[in-house]
């Protein structure tokens, strides 16, 4: 993006040398560990990786809604605010005005006492001057714009009432009701029906796009990814593997992890035998391995893995890097097998 | 709503009725009126003979609560024979003693408890949460009796000129002054308070905790509402319904009497004449007193219920 003079524009969000850790009796368990990325506004920002990766805390992180004993270091600067030294006041202005959050499971994410329509209109009251009623209008008109049918009558209906899928659209009503600078999304399908994710999907990137706002969509599937989002970052144990443009890490890949949950993904074109999946499981983070925490996993590694953590390395595309030691091989790999 | 309420009603008109049928088929089973009169029989035939005519003791006992209910249709309980008045009467009087009581004790415990949760919930694990679960431990751990009696000594007797110990007086506990009536009722209201405080905030605690884990209060603060809001509203209203429930048979638990309480404070409620009653086979009295409770607990549950549905729509709407 750049503007007429040819400046680029600041990022919407900057985050700087990101590391959160909870305490617990054996220490500090380093839940994300300086993770530094940006989204310029408008744009799709999709953050891949397994559970416990890292990526829902770092989402916390900067709604500043994690849990009481958690440490968190590095910068945070949200259009040119700082989120990280703000008072908690100046915080909530913020959350659901200017950072809408959608969370995973939509049975348990909506107040089951308040109708569906009451905690949007809440959600409008608390941020702009207009009365209860206007709100109630403009709850409606959300709902009909997200695809909930007869509006009307299912905004005084409760969460229990609604099935999954259309309480995640509801949700979505509910984040997109302030228009939002930033919509983050956590794994906003997860706990869906396979056939209800693609149409929640859909609705998502739908107002994404009337809206305007950047969203940093956060999921374990990479196959959501594919079709809408502009760049992609991929975690593993905290840190981050792969970051680069979409085509750049769907084709080009140069990470092994990330050539491991490509490789998982079951292709319909080519039938196969059993299911590629990766062998072990993450790492505690409590204890991690020394040097890459994707090396005991990996069909890659040599000996030299186990020495250091290895740099995030900025490879020959824009915005592409990779954090590997056997970056240069891998190219070698790739084209061998093409 | 209308509906569900009337089906509540409904139900609880048959619930109470087999309620007190069993109770006075238990308690007829247990107190026998004659008892004293079985020693001297033959020579006292005309007294045994009267009383069994008086309380159908010849009827079958499975039968005898139907003709007990007939005459208390019309308004007729009976005659206690310790207390020298209809029952009607000493319900009425005990009754209303009995409120005097537990009224402020439920008030003041619920109140205290429904903070302390709050406080316990929001500020787990720190000095304040710790200081009061302990506080609450040592209520629960003393007996009832006992904590009234060291609520006694020290604000009794300690402190003369403060409350006092009163003499047993079985009259109606109104027509005195307002103060004179603060001073007399607070002792005891007070020692029932702090056992249902105890109890009841480390219940309330536990559900304001699970409420504040919830999914949906970490929505309400992503909307950016403030943290008194998340907690009051959001959170409060969810972890009151199982709160309701104990706080219905709390109180149907208090006005009933609590025979330990008033006795030691001298307090001419319900419990004292329950008990007097029994140890005399008054059985009138007896069948009266547990009508009056039996109803409380009844039409306690039906209030639960309703309150159920009016603080959560999953309950009114099935």
């Amino acid at each position: 993006m750049t503007y007429s003079n040819g400046s680029t524009p600041p990022p919407l969000l900057a985050v700087d040398d990101l590391s959160v850790g909870f305490h617990n009796r054996e220490g500090v368990v380093r839940a994300v560990s300086n993770v530094s990325f940006e989204i310029n506004p408008g744009e799709v920002l999709a953050v891949v990786g397994e559970s416990g990766s890292g990526k829902s805390v770092t989402a916390l992180a900067l709604m500043q809604l994690h849990p009481r004993n958690t440490e968190i270091t590095g910068d945070v600067i949200f259009d040119g605010m700082d989120l990280l030294s703000m008072e908690d006041e100046e915080m909530r202005s913020i959350r659901g005005r200017d950072i809408a959050m959608i969370f995973q499971d939509p049975m348990t994410a909506m107040n089951p006492v308040f109708s569906v329509g009451d905690q949007i209109v809440e959600s409008i009251v608390l941020h702009s001057d207009i009365n209860k009623k206007e709100a109630w209008n403009k709850a409606v008109d959300l709902l009909a714009s997200v695809g909930v049918p007869e509006p009307k009558r299912r905004a005084s209906q409760y969460p229990h009432e609604y099935s999954g899928g259309m309480r995640q659209r509801a949700m979505i009503a509910m984040a997109i009701a302030n228009d939002p600078k930033l919509l983050i999304a956590d794994e906003p399908t997860t706990a869906l029906d396979v056939t209800v994710q693609a149409q929640v999907m859909e609705v998502l990137y739908e107002v994404q796009e009337q809206t305007g706002s950047a969203m940093m969509l956060i999921t374990h599937d990479l196959g959501l990814v594919a079709g809408a989002a502009d760049r992609v970052q991929v975690m593993y144990a905290s840190r981050l593997m792969e970051t680069g443009g979409v085509d750049d890490v769907f084709y080009r890949s140069r990470n092994p992890y990330t050539r491991a949950l490509l490789d998982s993904i079951p292709d319909l074109e080519t039938v196969k035998e059993t299911l590629n999946s990766i062998p072990g499981n993450p790492p505690s983070l409590a204890h991690p391995p020394p040097g890459c925490a994707f090396a005991p996993r990996c069909s890659m590694a040599i000996p030299d893995c186990a020495e250091g953590v290895p740099d995030l390395v900025a490879l020959d595309e824009p915005g592409h890097a990779s954090r590997c030691i056997r970056t240069a091989d891998i190219e070698v790999a790739v084209e061998a097998t093409v | 709503m209308f509906a569900y309420i009337t089906r509540r009603v409904l139900v609880s008109i048959p619930l109470l009725a087999v309620a007190l049928y069993l109770v006075f088929i238990g308690v007829s089973l247990t107190t026998d009126p004659r008892a004293d009169f079985y020693l001297c029989l033959p020579r006292c035939q005309d007294g045994f003979d009267r009383i069994t005519e008086v309380y159908n003791l010849d009827t079958n006992v499975w039968l005898r609560p139907f003709i007990w209910f007939g005459e208390a249709l019309t308004g007729d309980l009976g005659e206690s024979t310790t207390i020298g008045q209809p029952v009607t009467e000493v319900l009425r009087t005990r009754g209303w003693n009995t409120a005097m009581i537990a009224v402020p004790a439920f008030l003041v415990s619920a109140i205290f408890a429904l903070l302390l949760s709050v406080y316990s919930a929001r500020h787990q694990y720190t000095f304040g949460d710790y200081f009061f679960t302990g506080l609450a431990f040592v209520g629960l751990a003393f007996p009832s009796f006992v904590l009234a009696l060291v609520i006694q000594n020290i604000f009794g007797v300690q402190f003369q000129n403060w409350f006092g110990v009163k003499p047993f007086n079985t009259g109606r506990k109104t027509g005195t002054n307002f103060l004179e009536l603060l001073r007399d009722i607070t002792l005891p209201a007070m020692s029932l308070a702090i056992l249902f405080i105890s109890a009841d905030s480390r219940f309330g605690r536990a559900s304001m905790l699970e409420t504040l884990n919830q999914d949906y209060i970490r929505t309400a603060r992503a909307k950016g509402i403030s943290e008194r809001s998340v907690v009051w509203k959001h959170a409060l209203r969810n972890a009151l319904i199982p709160l309701v429930t104990l706080w219905a048979l709390n109180f149907s638990a208090l006005l009933s009497g609590s025979v330990v309480t008033e006795s030691i404070f001298s307090w001419p409620g319900l419990g004292p004449a329950f008990i007097t009653g029994l140890q005399a086979s008054d059985l009138d009295l007896v069948l009266g007193i547990v009508l009056l409770t039996g109803s409380i607990v009844v039409v306690f549950n039906l209030i639960a219920d309703v309150l159920y549905g009016v603080l959560d729509p999953r309950i009114r709407l099935n």
